[in-house]
């Protein structure tokens, strides 16, 4: 099952989901639903890319915390790619539960 | 279809529409139905009318009202969906014509002994989705067509949106009821302590947001401010049940970031699938010191006479509901008088279009040391101003008493 406009992308091993320029209430929705599906695929490793991602309010946040205790369920690590969403991950606390990495390349090597 | 005909069907639409306009003045969904059934069931030349509408907790339709077939709605009839006449038409999305009705397409056991021989039934569907399930019965054999589909499917969608929009408003006035009971009347009178508030309920429905103040045995003075993730009846309930709990924790520690682990623990047992973001800070009985712990939540702002500005320096903390265990470490904040600390829900900031830290610099900026209701005024003018809030909006000012000259 995947949600429409949100590609599950294979890199090897790993999933990859990239997160719209912005998320907020108008379609943190449709966010949740495809970082769950994606979450929910018994995937070793799922990244969800936000470098494209300029605005992310608290709604896209949570929607990131659902994915991860989807995926903690699954046995599926959960990697992060963040720039300009770093703030917001940081204040509400989620990079104490992800590990973000600055960009893709550096999702994909680092070691589990 | 000939002219008289086309004339037929158009003085009954308006008859339709009468009915649910003049019944949607009244805001009585009950009414509203059962009047939509007398003239449905009138207009169709049938014996009996009935509205199912659909439980989402259960995953069933309930009979909610009925003409003619009234003991559907007294014996409390429910059908799950994909069972029986009705749950086949909220499984399938679309009318259901049956001209033989007995045990094998009927699952209702009234329908049967009610000697209903035809039945027709279309769903209820507001927003993209089955809310529920109209159908008219006939106790003489008959064949239902397709313009009595119609027909009925056109009582259907005016009696879906009535009903979704009722029970909309019921949500969001129960939710707004709720949230107006749980947050505090009046705020406390501590020594030392001058507060403001401002509390503005989003446009869209209305969520979790709530601030607390209250002042503890020991004479120290606890703020809180939180947010629980989503909206409408359901946040505010959760609020509730958080604002209550850290309430009895805060009785039993001055430690904050022990009362969020606590809180954290409670609600991931007991509310599983909540998300929280909360600050609980605790301030001495002279106010010249605070210890704030953050669950995710933005940090407050701090403006002191002769500083401008700025965050205050706290450790972020892991939002709660998210994962057991999360570690919470606490900030002291030494507080000189007249020193004003601003706590505000993400409704105040967060803007699309507008990244977070700009948005928070904007909030530095308007924040002064001023008197608190001033300094909630200045701050709701300069990240509101005339624009409609889409979520809610929470600002607890707390200040240091000045001293006095």
């Amino acid at each position: 099952m995947s949600v429409e406009g949100y590609e599950l992308r294979r890199i090897g091993q790993h999933g990859v989901v990239i997160v719209p320029a912005e998320v907020d209430a108008t379609n943190s929705g449709e966010v949740r639903r495809a970082l769950l599906a994606a979450a929910s695929q018994d995937l070793p490793i799922l990244i969800i890319d936000m470098s494209g991602t300029t605005f992310c309010d608290s709604t896209g946040v949570q929607a990131i915390v659902a994915a991860y205790r989807q995926a903690a369920a699954n046995g599926t690590g959960l990697r992060l790619v963040a720039t300009a969403a770093l703030p917001i991950l940081t204040v509400i606390g989620v990079d104490q539960l992800i590990p973000i990495y600055p960009d893709l390349e550096a999702a994909l090597a680092a070691r589990p | 279809m000939g002219p008289a005909s086309r004339a037929g069907l158009e003085d009954r639409l308006r008859d339709i529409q009468a009915i649910t306009d003049a019944a949607l003045s009244r805001l009585d969904d009950r009414e509203l139905l059962a009047e939509l059934l007398e003239r449905t069931r009138a207009i169709l030349q049938a014996d009996t009318a009935a509205v199912l509408l659909l439980d989402f907790a259960s995953g069933e339709l309930i009979a909610t009202a009925a003409a003619g077939l009234e003991e559907e709605v007294r014996q409390g009839v429910r059908i799950p969906v994909g069972r029986g006449f009705a749950g086949r038409i909220a499984a399938g999305h679309k009318p259901v014509i049956l001209d033989r009705v007995d045990h094998t397409t009927v699952r209702n056991p009234i329908l049967l002994a009610k000697g209903i021989r035809a039945l027709i039934g279309v769903p209820l569907i507001a927003g993209g989705k089955v809310i529920g399930v109209l159908h008219v019965g006939s106790q003489t054999p008959r064949e239902f067509n397709g313009a009595d589909v119609e027909l009925l499917q056109l009582a259907a969608d005016r009696a879906a949106t009535a009903v979704h929009s009722l029970m909309t408003q019921d949500d969001r006035i129960a939710a707004q009821a709720l949230q107006r009971s749980l947050l505090p009347f009046a705020l406390p009178a501590a020594d030392g302590a001058e507060m403001a508030v401002r509390y503005v309920p989003g446009e869209g429905a209305v969520g979790g947001d709530w601030y607390d103040a209250f002042t503890l045995p020991s004479g120290q003075l606890g703020i809180v401010i939180g947010d629980v993730t989503g909206s409408g009846l359901q946040a505010a309930v959760i609020m509730g049940r958080m604002r209550s709990t850290l309430r009895a924790y805060a009785l039993e520690t001055s430690d904050p970031a022990e009362v969020l682990s606590k809180l954290d623990r409670k609600m991931q047992h007991f509310e599983p699938g909540a998300v929280a973001t909360v600050a609980y800070a605790v301030f001495d009985p002279g106010m010249d010191r605070a210890r704030i712990c953050s669950a995710g939540h933005y940090p407050p702002v701090i403006a002191s006479p002769s500083q401008p500005a700025g965050l205050a320096d706290i450790p972020p903390g892991l939002l709660i509901g998210a994962a057991p265990g999360a570690a919470r470490q606490v900030a002291t904040v030494h507080i000189s008088p007249g020193t004003l600390m601003c706590f505000y829900t993400d409704g105040l900031i967060e803007r699309r279009g507008r990244p977070i830290d700009h948005s928070l610099a904007l909030l530095c900026q308007a924040v002064t040391a001023q008197d608190p209701d001033a300094a909630c005024a200045s701050v709701m003018a300069a990240m509101v101003g005339g624009a409609p809030a889409q979520d809610d909006i929470a600002v607890l000012m707390f200040r240091r008493q000045p001293s006095r000259r």
